[in-house]
C-alpha cells in the first residue's frame, strides 16, 4: 500500500532536513512542473487526479484553481493562502504533516502558487501548534536559502514569497474568509459569497485557500501523474487520506489509508477496536461538526459521496469514536459549548442560538431539563441550518445535536424523565 | 432591469437594487436591523428573510443580500418567513432588558416595533441575562451596552462611514461589545448620528436623556445655520424648549447624518439668558411702542446728521426674509445699505465665490461625494463645514483621491493628500493647475515630464485623468484671485468632464447675503463710527463683538454712538448695550428661509411657539404655571419687526419678502418660482449674467494673483475650528466640553528659526495688546504661516482675521524656572 503523505515520516525521529527530503526525491516535482509544464497543465492534472479539498468541504482542488483569472490581464497580485488553522475538534491530521515533513508542503505550495500564478502565499498556522511553527520556520530558511522560494526559481522565471503567519486563536479563523479578513488585520468574520476567494480574495485581489493536506498530495499527484493518483483510492475521490481516530480506542492515532476505507477498518485494524470494558455506541466520522453514525454505518466507506449518503459528511475524516459509557448529552453539549463560544458574532441565529442551546444542553444535562426542551434543540436544527446563518459554523456545530436526536432522543428523554444523568 | 414580483404586486427597479429595497419603493418594509441604506447590506441580523417562490433563487433567503433579478417571485407574508423572523426577535430578545419604560429609546425604537410586529411575546428562555459595563463616552451620548442587538451599525458607521477609530467591536460571540478600549469622549465630531443610526437605546442622545418621549415632542423638519451647507434636520420641542435635533434626510445635501455642531448647536434658543423683553431707556418696554420709538429716533438722528448717519449691520444667520426685510427699510428710508460682511476681504471673497456659481458648475454636496477627484483649496472642511469632510470621506471610499491645498495642518477622517502652502500663494498655484490642466488637455504627454515627485504635477496628472473632478474653495483664508482662480480651474475643466465647483461660505444665509450686500463691510461700519459720521447703529441679528477681531477699538466706536438699536435673540456685549432693543425670534420659533453655499433655496417652518422654557419658570413636575400670557413670548420675527420699522412700505407677509426680492433684488429671479411643498429644491443660479454677478466681478476684478509680501515675519491666521468658533454653537454647554484649547500652529523649521518648541507659551505683540497661546508644532503645514484657532470671544488685537506678524513680535513666555538644588 502507497503512502505518498507519510513515506518521509519516520517513526522516533523529527523531520527531514531539505537535504534528506531532497534525496528522497523532493523538490522533484517542483522541478518538473516548473521546467516542463505550463502552468495550466498542472491545474489540468490537478483536476485529473479528482484530488477533493481535505478541509472539510471536499471541494474539487483543480476545479477550484480553474475559477483563477489568468493572463495577462488578471489581477495582481494573486494570492495562495494555506489554510492550517486546524481548530476543529478532535482533528490533529494537518499537525501530523505539518511536523512530520514541512518540505512536502512547500513544495505543493509552490507548485500549486506556479499553477495559478500566485507571487504571493501565506501560511495561516493554528495559534498553538508550535512546533509546527519551528519546523516551518527551519524548512522556509532551508527552501528560501536553496532558491526554491524568491525570484526566478530553478531558472522559471516564477518567483514566489511565502510567509509563515500565526493566527490569534480563534476556531472562526479557518472560514476561508474570515481567514482572509484576520489576514488583512481585521475581524475575523466571515465575508459574504460570491464573490468568490478565486476572484476577489486577499486585499480584493484572486486568492485560493487550500487545506495542508490537501497541498501536502500536489506534489505526488504532478510527479507521478492523475491517474496514478487516482489508483490510490478505493473510491472515485483520489488519493490517500490521513484518517484519525480518537476516543476509548485502543490505539488512538492517525493513518495514512486508501481513500474509501470503512469505518470499521479504520476502528479495528488501525484503532485497534474499543478500549476493554467499553463498547461502541457511535462516531462523529469527519470531527465535531459533522453528524453522528452508529454501529449500522460500520461498513461505510469513507469517502466524500459513501458518507454524505449515510447522512453524515467526510470533513476532516478524523473521528471521534464514542463509547456507550460516554453521555451522548453530555458529549453533545460539550461540542456545542465549543462551538457557542468560538461563534464569530456576527449573525444572530449563532451568535445568540448556539449559547441557548448550550443552556438547555447543560440543563438537561444536570437533571433541570424541561419537557419542551427537546422542541426547541430540534427547531434549532433546522433554524440553525444552512443558508439561515452566514457562515456554515452554526450549520456544522448543530450537526452533531441534530444527529443525536435523531440516533438518541431516548437519551434526551430519560434525562428529564429522570431529572438526572443516567451515566453518572 | 429586472422586473420581479413581492408580495403580488409586480416592480421594476433598476439592476443592482437589493430585493429589501424593492420591497421598500412598493411600500413594503421588510423588517431590518443591519440593512441601512447608508451603510448597506451585511447579512448580519438575519430579519429581513423573506420567501423566494419562483425564479433564479428560491426558499428562504436575506432580503438585504439578495439583488432583484428578473422574475423572481417573493413573498414576505409566507409562513416560514414570518416564522423565521420571529424567531429572529427571539434570540435577540433572549438578553434584552424588559424595561422599556426607563429606556430612552422606548417610542422610536425599531427593536420595539419589530418585537411587538414580529409576534413573538413568550418568553422560552430561562437563563441569566448577560449584562454589559457602560462607557462613559462624553457629554453627548449615552451608552446601555446591555440593550444592543448587534446589529453592527454603529461600528460600521463610526469607522468605515465616518473614518473614526476610537469605536469598535471587540470580543466574539455573545460577548461582542461595542464601545471603546477606555471610558472616555468619543472623538469624531459625527459621533452623534450614532444615536440616529443605533435602532436601540445602547447609544441615545445624553443631553435630551429623559426629556420626554417621541410622542411627547412637537416635531418638525427644519435646517441647520451653524454653518453655510444647510443640512436638514427633525427638532423635537418640548414645553417651549428645543431639546433635541436629528438628521433628516436629504439626497442633495446631508444623506442621512449631521454633525455633531449642527446637532448640539440649538441650546441658545431656551437659553436662560435668552432676553426677551423689549427695552427702551433702560426700561422694559412693549414691542410696538419699542418700535415706534426706534422708528422716531432713527429718523431724527437722520434728519440732524444727515441720512448717511444712519447704519446697519445684517446678519448672515438671519432668514432671507429678515435679511430682505433690512435692505428693504433702509432703502426705503434712503439709510446706506445694510452691512453682512465682517470685513472688506471676505464680502469680496464671498461676493465673488458668489459670482463663480452658475447651474452648470456650481454642485451640491452629493456630487462631491460621486466625484472621482477633489482639490480643495483654502478650505479646513472639518472646521468650516463639517459634513463635507463625510462627504470627502464617501468619495474616497468610492476611489476618489483627495488633494487639500491649505496652509493649515488640516486633519480629516480619510487618507488625503495635503499640500501645505501658504495662503497667499494659493491663486498662483491654482493659475499653475490651471496652465498645466490646459497645457495636459491637449497634449497627454506633456505630464509626463513633471517630475512624480511634484505634488502640483500629480495633481493636475489628477484632474487630467478625472471625469467628475470638484474644486471645493473656501472663503475665509483664499483670497479673492484664489477663489477666482478655483472657478476657472472648475470651468476649465468642465470643457473636458463634469467638473464641479463648491464653495464653502461663513454662514448660513451668507449667500443671499452676498447678494444682498451693497455696500460697506462691518469693520468699514465701525471704522465710520469711530470717525463719527455714523451716530446711529441698527444691528440686525448679530454679534459684531463676534466677528470683529478688535474688541477693545469696537467698544470705544460704540460708546460715540448717538443710538444703538439691536434686534436679537442672543445675549451679548451687543445687546447689553443697546439703547433699544428688541428681542427677534429664533429659526425654530418662526422658521425662514435659507439659502445654503449651493445657492439652494430651504424654507422651514418653526418648531415651537414662543415664551421661556417651561423648566426656566416652573420647577414643578409635571411643569405647572398659573397665569395670563406666556411668560417671554415678546420676541418678534426680525423681518416683522424690520418691516414695521419702515412704516407704510412694510411687508405683509413673509412671502412677500420673497416676492419683492425676486423682482427687485439680481440674482433672486428665482425665487417667483411657486414652490412646491416637497420634492425638488430650488437653486439660486445668480449666475455671471444677472446684474449682482457683474457687480461681485467688478469688485474683484483688480487683485492680483500674488499680493505683494508685505516684508517678512510670518502671516499670522486666525482659523475656524469645528467647535468653539461658530456664533450659536460656541454657546452650548455640551459642546464647550468638546472643544479643544486653540492653540497657535507652526511648521517645525520656522520652530526652529524662531528658537520655540511645541507647548511653549508665547506672546504675539500686536500695536497696542498681546495675544497670548500655546505653540504647537505641526508638520503638515506651509512655513511662513502662524496659524491660530479662532476663539469665540476673541482679544485678538489686530483690525483683521488675518495679520503680518514679525518675528520679534513673537516672544516667548518664560515660564517660571523651578530650581532643583542637588
Ligand atoms: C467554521 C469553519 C471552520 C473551518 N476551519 C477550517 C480549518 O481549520 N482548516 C481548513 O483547512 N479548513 C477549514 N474550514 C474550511 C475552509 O473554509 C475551506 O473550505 C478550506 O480551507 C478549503 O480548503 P480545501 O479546499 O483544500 O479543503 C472551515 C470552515 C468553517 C465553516
Ligand atoms: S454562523 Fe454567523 S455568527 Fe456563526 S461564525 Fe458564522 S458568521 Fe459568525
Ligand atoms: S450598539 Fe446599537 S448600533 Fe451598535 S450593534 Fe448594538 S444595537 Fe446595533
Ligand atoms: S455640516 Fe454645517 S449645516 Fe451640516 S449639521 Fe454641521 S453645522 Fe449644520
Ligand atoms: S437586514 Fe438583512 S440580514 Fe440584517
Amino acid at each position: 500500500m502507497e503512502k505518498p503523505l507519510t513515506r518521509n515520516m519516520l517513526p522516533g525521529r523529527g523531520p527531514f532536513s531539505l537535504a534528506e527530503y531532497e534525496k528522497a526525491g523532493g523538490y522533484q516535482a517542483l522541478r518538473k512542473a516548473l521546467t516542463t509544464m505550463s502552468p495550466s497543465e498542472v491545474t489540468e492534472t490537478v483536476q485529473q487526479s479528482n484530488l477533493r479539498g481535505r478541509g472539510g468541504a471536499g471541494f474539487y482542488t483543480g476545479r477550484k484553481w480553474s475559477f483563477v483569472p489568468m493572463g495577462e490581464d488578471a489581477p495582481q497580485p494573486k494570492y495562495l493562502v494555506v489554510n492550517a488553522d486546524e481548530m476543529e475538534p478532535g482533528t490533529f491530521k494537518d499537525r501530523f504533516l505539518l511536523e512530520g515533513d514541512p518540505h512536502q508542503m512547500i513544495e505543493g505550495i509552490i507548485i500549486s502558487a506556479y499553477a495559478i500564478q500566485a507571487s504571493v502565499a501565506y501560511i495561516f498556522l493554528r495559534a498553538n501548534y508550535d512546533v509546527a511553527y519551528r519546523g516551518l520556520q527551519v524548512a522556509l530558511a532551508e527552501a528560501q536559502a536553496k532558491g526554491y522560494l524568491g525570484e526566478n526559481i530553478l531558472g522559471s522565471g516564477f518567483g514566489l514569497t511565502l510567509l509563515l503567519h500565526e493566527s490569534a486563536g480563534r476556531y472562526i479563523c479557518g472560514e476561508e474568509t474570515a481567514l482572509l479578513n484576520a489576514l488583512e488585520g481585521k475581524r475575523a468574520i466571515p465575508r459574504s459569497k460570491p464573490p468568490f476567494p478565486p476572484v476577489v480574495g486577499l486585499w480584493g485581489k484572486p486568492t485560493i485557500a487550500n487545506n495542508v493536506e490537501t497541498l501536502c498530495n500536489v506534489p505526488h499527484i504532478i510527479f507521478h501523474g492523475a491517474e496514478w493518483f487516482r489508483s490510490l483510492s478505493r473510491s472515485a475521490d483520489g488519493g490517500t487520506k490521513i484518517y484519525g481516530a480518537s476516543g476509548k480506542v485502543r490505539r488512538p492515532g492517525a493513518w495514512e489509508l486508501p481513500l474509501g476505507v470503512t469505518i470499521r477498518e479504520i476502528l479495528e485494524e488501525h484503532a485497534g477496536g474499543m478500549r476493554d470494558g467499553v463498547s461502541f455506541r457511535a462516531v462523529l466520522p469527519g470531527g465535531a461538526s459533522t453528524d453522528l453514525l452508529t454501529a449500522d454505518h460500520l461498513d461505510v466507506p469513507m469517502d466524500f459521496n459513501a458518507v454524505q449518503e449515510a447522512g453524515s459528511r467526510l470533513g476532516t475524516g478524523t473521528m471521534v469514536v464514542v463509547d456507550d459509557r460516554t453521555c451522548i448529552v453530555g458529549l453533545v453539549h460539550n461540542l456545542i459549548r465549543f462551538f457557542a463560544q468560538e461563534s464569530c458574532g456576527w449573525c444572530t441565529p449563532c451568535r445568540e442560538g448556539l449559547p441557548w442551546l448550550t443552556d438547555i444542553l447543560a440543563a438537561i444535562e444536570k437533571g433541570r431539563g424541561e419537557p419542551g426542551d427537546i422542541e426547541i434543540l430540534r427547531q434549532h436544527t433546522h433554524l440553525l441550518g444552512p443558508g439561515n446563518t452566514f457562515c456554515a459554523l452554526a450549520p456544522g456545530a448543530v450537526e452533531p445535536l441534530q444527529s443525536a436526536l435523531k440516533y438518541f432522543e431516548e437519551d434526551f428523554e430519560r434525562h428529564i424523565r429522570e431529572q438526572r444523568c443516567p451515566w453518572k | 432591469m429586472p422586473q420581479l414580483t413581492i408580495d403580488d404586486h409586480p416592480i421594476e427597479v433598476p439592476t443592482g437594487t437589493k430585493v429589501i429595497a424593492a420591497a421598500e419603493q412598493l411600500g413594503i418594509m421588510i423588517p431590518r436591523f443591519c440593512y441601512h441604506a447608508a451603510l448597506g447590506s451585511v447579512g448580519a441580523c438575519r430579519l429581513c428573510a423573506v420567501m423566494f417562490l419562483d425564479g433564479p433563487v428560491k426558499g428562504l433567503q436575506m432580503s438585504c443580500m439578495v439583488d432583484a433579478q428578473d422574475g423572481m417571485v417573493v413573498s414576505t407574508t409566507d409562513a416560514k418567513a414570518v416564522d423565521f423572523r420571529r424567531q429572529v426577535i427571539e434570540w435577540l430578545m433572549l438578553h434584552h432588558p424588559h424595561d422599556c419604560p426607563v429606556c430612552d429609546e422606548g417610542g422610536h425604537c425599531l427593536l420595539q416595533d419589530h418585537t411587538v410586529s414580529s409576534g413573538h411575546a413568550i418568553r422560552r428562555y430561562r437563563g441569566a441575562k448577560r449584562t454589559h459595563r457602560d462607557q462613559y463616552l462624553g457629554p453627548l451620548l449615552q451608552h446601555e451596552m446591555n440593550r444592543c442587538i448587534q446589529c453592527y451599525r454603529c461600528s460600521r458607521y463610526y469607522q468605515d462611514f465616518a473614518g473614526a477609530r476610537d469605536l469598535s467591536v471587540m470580543q466574539i460571540g455573545n460577548k461582542v461589545y461595542f464601545g471603546r478600549d477606555r471610558d472616555g469622549t468619543l472623538q469624531s465630531p459625527f459621533a452623534g448620528n450614532l444615536a440616529d443610526i443605533c435602532p436601540t437605546g445602547v447609544f441615545t442622545d445624553k443631553p435630551s436623556r429623559y426629556m420626554g418621549r417621541r410622542w411627547d415632542y412637537e416635531r418638525s423638519p427644519a435646517v441647520c445655520i451653524h454653518c453655510s451647507l444647510g443640512c436638514n434636520i427633525v427638532v423635537s420641542a418640548r414645553y417651549r424648549e428645543v431639546v433635541r435635533l436629528e438628521a433628516r434626510f436629504n439626497p442633495h445635501i446631508n444623506g442621512y447624518f449631521m454633525c455633531d455642531r449642527g446637532r448640539h448647536g440649538y441650546t441658545y434658543t431656551s437659553a436662560a439668558g435668552r432676553p426677551r423683553q423689549a427695552i427702551f431707556e433702560g426700561q422694559p418696554a412693549d414691542v410696538d411702542a419699542t418700535l415706534q420709538h426706534a422708528a422716531e429716533r432713527l429718523t431724527s438722528i437722520a434728519r440732524m446728521h444727515g441720512l448717511a448717519a444712519v447704519a446697519c449691520i445684517g446678519s448672515l444667520r438671519s432668514s432671507v426674509e429678515a435679511q430682505g426685510a433690512l435692505v428693504r427699510l433702509c432703502n426705503a428710508q434712503g439709510w446706506p445699505a445694510p452691512a453682512f460682511f465682517d470685513d472688506d476681504e471676505r464680502l469680496a471673497a464671498v461676493q465673488t465665490a458668489v459670482a463663480q456659481q452658475h447651474a452648470q458648475v456650481h454642485v451640491s454636496l452629493r456630487a462631491v461625494e460621486n466625484a472621482d477627484a477633489v482639490i480643495v483649496a483654502g478650505c479646513d472642511p472639518i472646521a468650516e463645514a463639517p459634513m463635507l469632510a463625510l462627504a470627502l470621506r464617501q468619495a474616497q471610499r468610492r476611489g476618489a483621491t483627495i488633494v487639500v491645498i491649505d496652509p493649515r495642518p488640516i486633519e480629516l477622517p480619510l487618507a488625503f493628500q495635503h499640500i501645505p502652502l501658504a495662503a497667499d500663494q494659493l491663486a498662483a498655484c491654482l493659475d499653475d493647475l490651471i496652465t498645466r490642466v490646459g497645457t495636459v488637455a491637449h497634449d497627454p504627454g506633456a505630464l509626463e515630464t513633471g517630475s512624480p515627485a511634484d505634488p502640483l504635477a500629480a495633481a493636475a496628472d489628477l484632474l487630467v485623468r478625472s471625469r467628475r473632478p470638484v474644486i471645493v474653495c473656501g472663503t475665509d483664508l483664499p483670497n479673492v484671485a484664489a477663489i477666482r482662480q478655483a472657478g476657472k480651474l472648475a470651468r476649465v475643466l468642465r470643457e473636458n468632464r463634469d467638473s464641479g465647483l463648491f464653495h464653502v461660505l461663513p454662514g448660513a444665509n451668507a449667500y443671499s447675503a452676498a447678494l444682498l450686500n451693497r455696500g460697506r463691510s462691518m469693520a468699514q461700519v465701525a471704522a465710520d463710527i469711530a470717525q463719527g459720521a455714523v451716530k446711529a447703529l441698527l444691528v440686525v441679528e448679530t454679534d459684531p463683538f463676534h466677528h470683529l477681531p478688535n474688541r477693545k477699538r469696537l467698544t470705544d466706536a460704540l460708546a460715540r454712538l448717538e443710538l444703538l438699536v439691536t434686534l436679537d435673540y442672543l445675549d451679548g456685549p451687543h445687546t447689553r448695550k443697546a439703547h433699544v432693543f428688541l428681542p427677534s425670534t429664533t429659526i425654530f420659533e418662526s422658521g425662514g428661509t435659507f439659502i445654503n453655499q449651493e445657492g439652494r433655496v430651504q424654507k422651514t417652518a418653526g418648531a415651537l411657539q414662543g415664551g421661556t422654557a417651561l423648566r426656566l419658570v416652573s420647577n414643578t413636575h409635571p411643569p405647572r404655571l398659573y397665569g395670563q400670557g406666556i411668560p417671554g413670548n415678546q420676541p418678534m420675527p426680525a423681518w416683522l419687526m424690520l418691516s414695521a420699522l419702515s412704516g407704510e412700505s412694510a411687508f405683509g407677509s413673509s412671502a412677500d419678502i420673497l416676492q419683492w426680492l425676486a423682482r427687485e433684488v439680481p440674482g433672486f429671479e428665482n425665487l417667483k418660482a411657486a414652490q412646491p411643498p416637497t420634492g425638488e429644491d430650488l437653486l439660486l443660479d445668480s449666475a455671471g449674467r444677472s446684474e449682482i454677478g457683474r457687480h461681485c466681478l467688478d469688485v474683484t476684478s483688480e487683485s492680483p494673483l500674488n499680493p505683494p509680501n508685505s516684508g517678512g515675519g510670518l502671516h499670522l491666521l486666525s482659523t475656524e475650528r469645528t467647535f468653539g468658533s461658530e456664533e450659536l454653537s460656541c454657546r452650548s454647554p455640551q459642546l464647550i466640553e468638546l472643544e479643544s484649547t486653540p492653540q497657535a500652529r507652526l511648521a517645525p523649521s520656522e520652530a526652529r528659526r524662531l528658537a520655540l518648541k511645541d507647548g511653549d507659551r508665547i506672546a504675539l505683540a500686536a500695536e497696542n495688546g498681546f495675544y497670548e497661546t500655546t505653540l504647537k508644532v505641526a508638520d503638515n503645514m506651509a512655513e511662513g504661516t502662524l496659524a491660530v484657532g479662532r476663539h469665540c470671544h476673541p482679544d485678538w488685537p489686530w483690525d483683521g482675521r488675518h495679520a503680518r506678524i514679525a518675528d520679534r513680535s513673537i516672544k516667548k513666555i518664560d515660564q517660571r524656572e523651578t530650581k532643583i538644588n542637588p
